[in-house]
């Protein structure tokens, strides 16, 4: 068997795909709606250095990406060594070895990967334009523009994504989520106006 | 050499019967396999395996068994030779359902 069809076997028998999708969007959710923070946020106090708002951004989505693969991977071992102990009282056999031990494994290192992977490359995505600025492509305002445009954007395509799996209204979904991303950059704008 | 296995088997409901079949189905000297489900608990499922084939290996089926977490609780009828000897029903049959 492949590399990839041992790995789809896996996520088929430890029934981990649902749980990665749902760790897969709150995360990426997570990590674009920070990163929409930091920007709004830099925008607020008039911070015109593209390097701090990329280090913050940065430091921020290797923080989520860190806590992501180590929260999700200890808690998704302790629920699946549990599980696998009680299969284990039923089949009264060791199932360490077997295909069902080695997918509860898996699914641990899965969901963390899933867990640490997806909040990390929401805020990288969103940070992309300080990069593109830092080299000098366009202006830092302009960065924020963009940065905001594709976190919102990436709000709205998780929602929409949430709609498509559940066989529902993909752009009523999608606007749901969306609304997250306004209202907080609505709050954060008016402590600009307020300032 | 092996023709015929009826085994009584106990499994967890994943990999699935669909699953299981399949992989033994896939093994040298096996040429079919039938899998019936007759008990289901909460957790772990009894099927009865039937494989037949022109060389089947015993213990590489029951390592295939194992593989995938499954335990063989008895082997409830072999078939072994050049040719398949179907059960035959004797008056002693009758008489001890009697």
């Amino acid at each position: 068997m492949g590399f990839l069809a041992t790995i789809r076997n896996y996520i088929k028998i430890s029934g981990v795909g649902s749980i990665s999708r749902r760790y897969f969007i709150m995360n990426a959710f997570d990590g674009a709606t920070t990163v929409l923070g930091i920007v709004v946020g830099a925008h607020v106090a008039e911070i015109t250095n593209q390097l701090w708002i990329i280090s913050a951004g940065l430091g921020a989505a290797l923080a989520m990406g860190l806590s992501g693969f180590a929260g999700a991977y200890m808690t998704e071992e302790a629920e699946r060594t549990v599980s696998l102990k009680d299969l284990e009282k039923s089949m009264l056999s060791d199932l360490s070895n077997s295909i069902v031990g080695e997918a509860s494994r898996f699914a641990s290192i899965w969901t963390g990967i899933v867990d640490g992977v997806s909040p990390t490359v929401s805020a990288v995505v969103c940070l992309v334009p300080f990069i593109l600025s830092f080299h000098g492509m366009f202006p830092i305002h302009l960065a924020i523009q963009l940065s905001i445009v594709i976190g919102l954007s990436l709000m709205f395509l998780l929602g929409a994504f949430l709609g498509r799996i559940s066989d529902r209204n993909v752009i009523l979904h999608g606007v749901k989520t969306l609304c997250v991303g306004l209202v907080l950059t609505s709050i954060l704008l008016i402590f600009k106006l307020v300032k | 050499m092996l023709r015929r296995l009826v085994l009584d088997v106990l499994k967890p409901h994943s990999p699935s019967v669909v699953e299981l079949s399949q992989a033994l189905s896939r093994l040298k000297g096996v040429e079919g396999v039938n899998i019936v489900t007759y008990e289901i608990d909460q957790k772990v499922e009894n099927v009865k395996i039937i494989i037949g084939g022109n060389k089947i290996d015993f213990e590489i089926v029951k390592k295939k068994l194992e593989d995938f977490g499954a335990v063989v609780h008895s082997v409830d009828e072999v078939a072994a030779g050049t040719r398949i000897v179907e059960e035959v029903r004797t008056p002693q049959d009758r008489s001890a359902r009697l």
